[in-house]
């Protein structure tokens, strides 16, 4: 497996507990890789030392084998970056942005520039000031593109943009894999990774927790249950259906929590007359929460070393 | 809110209470030594400058008594400090407004339970108060200074007056509050506030020596500030033109609630309909877009033509007043104190060397240290995030602002002297093209020079660079320019960082000043180079 990016015990320590801490990751070449975690957890952190924003306190990066501290330059020949927020180019057209971008890397295709945005329906007329959240996010995708780079790092790309830009935005992320790219993206939303990603790296406080492909991820997935019943309550069958938990029942609602197959829960709730039943999954950030509370940081190392 | 209002006043305050404090002190302290010691002397130097007066009155109010410390300082005190009071006024009613909505915090407070009205009262309410306080320092340096020249002021006076200075500082940020509902940008709004202040000071000024102005200046809040005179000896206290300072700020700030309380968060009160045009999907074919320092030239076209034209404006001032002025140093036995501390001996010169190319370096100074926060602000705002994610190395950022730095210095210095040489020989004054090129180029190090200490203090205390710069330029220019004046010893003047430039028009390269820009330059932006390669950006 060729190593697109690579990083050995990266650390940047902010003091207090804050920053991010002997982080271990390797990315193939070709690979979709989703980088998850809650709010805080160090994913931009990390970012920014891919791309030389900010220097490691100890530990190295590596893109396509290239030092990103000591080549920083080359490095960045090689990707295409979308930061989480864009900065604030006053006074310039879209159009000007672009040039002016596409001037300090050298060799863009215009007419790349001009498919990108069409495709994502982008005025590049307008001022820069005057565009949305979700055009600014349009921008900073044609930025990261119009070069057509052998890695794109992306931070939270498809927030601010609407579901149907979104969706074209998981086409043009194929589109890239298919022709070779490299893609490693942060999130926070799970279901997006899922479209997108073969793997995925899960971290919290500063520390990887986690890498796995994406169906070894279902284990951590679960989905709060509410049902009302017409008559009795099947509560006793509920608690014993396999991956059933926290059981409680309040009149004729039985609420529970239900991790992996629902297949056990159905068979119990067959015992009782269903007349309502609502399912939702938490947020990604509910759900790490939920799985690795009571983990100790041993068993952390040891899920990640397992993975 | 208002105590948030406050402490967003706290650095203007502070700056503005310096340098008027500073002022007022410079002005009054120094009047002994511009005037001389004895009643003799002093009432040549009255007469004096009343002979001057009438030749700049359309810049400067007519002195009444300029022989007694009161009269000097009503004239050369009171008479100048407004301008620094109402910019500040100007520029911190845009802030408050445009600044704060760019940067999406008037957003957070309406998003509260913070109204538009209460917001509007609680930064007029804050401003007020700021400004009541530079006000108040500004009579403790009158007071300092003349104690310091063993002389004394009315103390009542000097209220009426200051309650004067209070009106025009609240009026101007009135204008500042309307201008600021007209526009969408920070910048746009102090530009259009600046000009309606410039207009309305000059429309004070040209009304004293043009009668049919009279009526007219009657709108202008500087005409009503200076019909208050009383620390003069026989000087008046308008008590109307004041009421009408603070009437005129009263009916801007409920104008100004009144439009901001029906328009639009981030769009102007006069919103222009959009023209429904095709969308563009091409990038600008600019080439200047694509080149290292045309673009960032290209980017602050407006502002470099805005720094040019002005530069040019006040060259053409200056040189208007070349020959009253070189008279007055002729005759004055005070003033010739420039021609002795070695500017040289043939008046008109001293004034390009002294007076326009002391002020032109004065000038550049300004603008490197607005390029100094520029900088500060490409880290603040993520634009230098967003260049060194591109293949470009941290080396050449810095470089790169360094030569976009000399190249907009030449043109804005250039530019200047482009006027000077066509309009010096109607003065009467003809100085060597050789040596007005060599002082023109000159101006360019010494600009490098602020940028230099610029880009050595921005990578550690961004916030810091742009108030201990501006603290250095002002402080030397008011030495340099104030000390010869006042026979102040041979190091003090040394102190002004604008020593280093010297007087090449008149006495040629300062050799030890030049080396000395020079190792500032190199230390400055080497300084700067090792830093921006070692810290984190957009951390």
């Amino acid at each position: 497996m060729t190593g697109a990016l690579r990083t050995e015990g990266l650390t940047k320590d902010y003091g207090q507990g804050r920053g991010l801490f002997d982080l271990d990751l390797e990315v193939a070449a070709g690979e979709v890789f989703g980088y998850l975690g809650p709010n805080g957890a160090g994913k931009t952190t990390t970012i920014r030392l891919l791309m030389d924003m900010i220097r490691p306190t100890r530990g190295r990066a590596e893109v396509f084998g290239v030092d990103c501290q000591a080549k920083p330059v080359e490095v960045k020949r090689l990707v295409g970056y979308m930061p989480g927020e864009l900065p604030q180019f006053g006074g310039f057209r879209g159009r000007e942005v672009v040039s002016y971008v596409a001037g300090l890397r050298g060799g863009v295709d215009s007419g790349r520039i001009v498919a990108l945005a069409e495709r994502l329906d982008l005025d590049l007329g307008r001022r820069f000031r005057e565009y949305s959240r979700g055009n600014k996010q349009k921008l900073g995708l044609v930025l990261a593109l119009m070069h057509e780079p052998r890695l794109l790092i992306l931070d939270e790309p498809t927030s601010g943009l609407d579901p149907l830009n979104q969706q074209e935005f998981h086409l043009m992320v194929h589109e890239a894999r298919d022709r070779g790219a490299t893609i490693f993206l942060s999130s926070h939303v799970l279901s997006e990774v899922e479209q997108i990603c073969q793997r995925v790296a899960i971290i919290r406080q500063g520390r990887l927790v986690q890498i796995a492909r994406l169906d070894e991820l279902h284990h951590i997935r679960y989905h709060h249950v509410e049902v009302d019943f017409a008559g009795q309550v099947p509560a006793d069958a509920v608690r014993a259906a396999a991956g059933v938990e926290q059981v409680s029942v309040q009149g004729q609602r039985l609420t529970c929590v239900v991790r992996g197959s629902f297949s056990p829960l159905l068979t119990a709730l067959e015992r009782g007359e269903v007349i309502n039943m609502v399912s939702h999954e938490p947020s990604l950030e509910e759900t790490f929460l939920a799985y690795y509370r009571d983990d100790s940081a041993g068993m952390l190392s040891e899920a990640a070393r397992a993975s | 809110m208002l105590r948030i209002a406050l402490r967003a006043h706290r650095t203007g305050f502070l700056v503005g209470a310096a340098l008027s404090f500073v002022t007022m002190f410079v002005e009054t302290e120094g009047f002994a030594a511009a005037a001389g010691q004895t009643p003799a002397e002093r009432a040549a130097f009255g007469a004096q400058m009343q002979a001057l007066a009438p030749q700049v009155a359309y810049l400067i109010p007519l002195p009444i008594h300029p022989e007694t410390l009161a009269g000097y300082v009503q004239w050369r005190g009171f008479g100048f400090v407004y301008i620094i009071t109402c910019f500040w006024a100007l520029m911190a009613a845009t802030g408050a407004i445009r600044n704060e909505e760019e940067r999406g915090l008037i957003e957070q407070w309406l998003a509260s339970t913070v109204g538009r009205l209460r917001l509007m009262a609680a930064r007029s309410a804050a401003f007020t108060l700021a400004a009541a306080g530079v006000v108040v320092v500004t009579a403790l340096g009158a007071f300092a200074g003349a104690a310091a020249a063993d002389g004394s002021l009315d103390l009542g006076a000097v209220l009426e007056v200051s309650l004067a200075l209070l009106g025009v500082t609240v009026a101007s940020f009135g204008a500042g509050l309307l201008a600021a509902q007209l526009v969408t940008t920070r910048r746009g709004a102090s530009a259009l506030g600046g000009v309606v202040l410039l207009a309305l000071f000059f429309l004070d000024s040209l009304s004293r020596v043009n009668s049919g102005l009279e009526g007219w200046s009657r709108i202008s809040p500087f005409h009503l500030y200076n019909r208050t005179t009383a620390v003069a000896p026989g000087g008046v206290f308008d008590l109307p033109a004041t009421i009408a300072l603070f009437a005129a700020a009263a009916i801007m700030t409920v104008l100004s609630a009144y439009a901001f309380a029906v328009r639009d968060i981030g769009a102007s009160l006069v919103r222009r309909r959009r023209v429904t045009a095709a969308a563009v999907r091409t990038p600008s074919a600019n080439p200047l877009l694509r080149l290292p320092v045309f673009s960032a030239l290209y980017e602050q076209r407006w502002v470099l033509l805005s720094w040019a034209i002005g530069t040019m404006l006040l060259a053409a001032f200056i040189l208007s007043l070349a020959r009253s002025t070189a008279d007055l140093i002729r005759s004055n036995e005070t003033l010739r104190g420039y021609l002795q501390a070695g500017f040289g001996t043939d008046p008109n010169l001293v004034l390009l060397a002294l007076f326009w190319f002391g002020f032109a370096a004065f000038i550049l100074a300004a603008y490197a240290i607005s390029q100094v926060a520029r900088w500060a602000a490409d880290d603040a705002e993520g634009r230098l995030e967003m260049t060194i994610a591109q293949p470009v190395s941290r080396a050449r950022v810095v470089l790169e602002r360094g030569f976009t730095l000399a190249a907009a210095s030449s043109v804005i210095a250039g530019l200047g002297s482009v006027v000077v040489a066509a309009g010096a020989p109607a003065q009467d004054i003809h100085p060597e093209t050789g040596r007005l090129l060599l002082a023109t180029a000159l101006l360019v190090p010494l600009a490098l020079a602020f940028g230099g200490l610029g880009a050595a203090i921005i990578a550690r205390w961004p916030r810091l660079a742009v108030p201990v710069l501006s603290l250095v330029a002002v402080a030397g220019y008011l030495i340099q320019q104030v000390g010869p004046l006042f026979r102040w010893p041979s190091w003090a003047l040394d102190l002004s960082v604008f020593t280093l430039y010297g007087t090449p028009l008149t006495t040629g390269v300062f050799w030890t000043g030049f080396w000395a820009l020079a190792a500032v330059i190199v230390v400055g932006f080497g300084i700067g180079l090792a830093a921006m390669h070692y810290r984190d950006v957009a951390s």
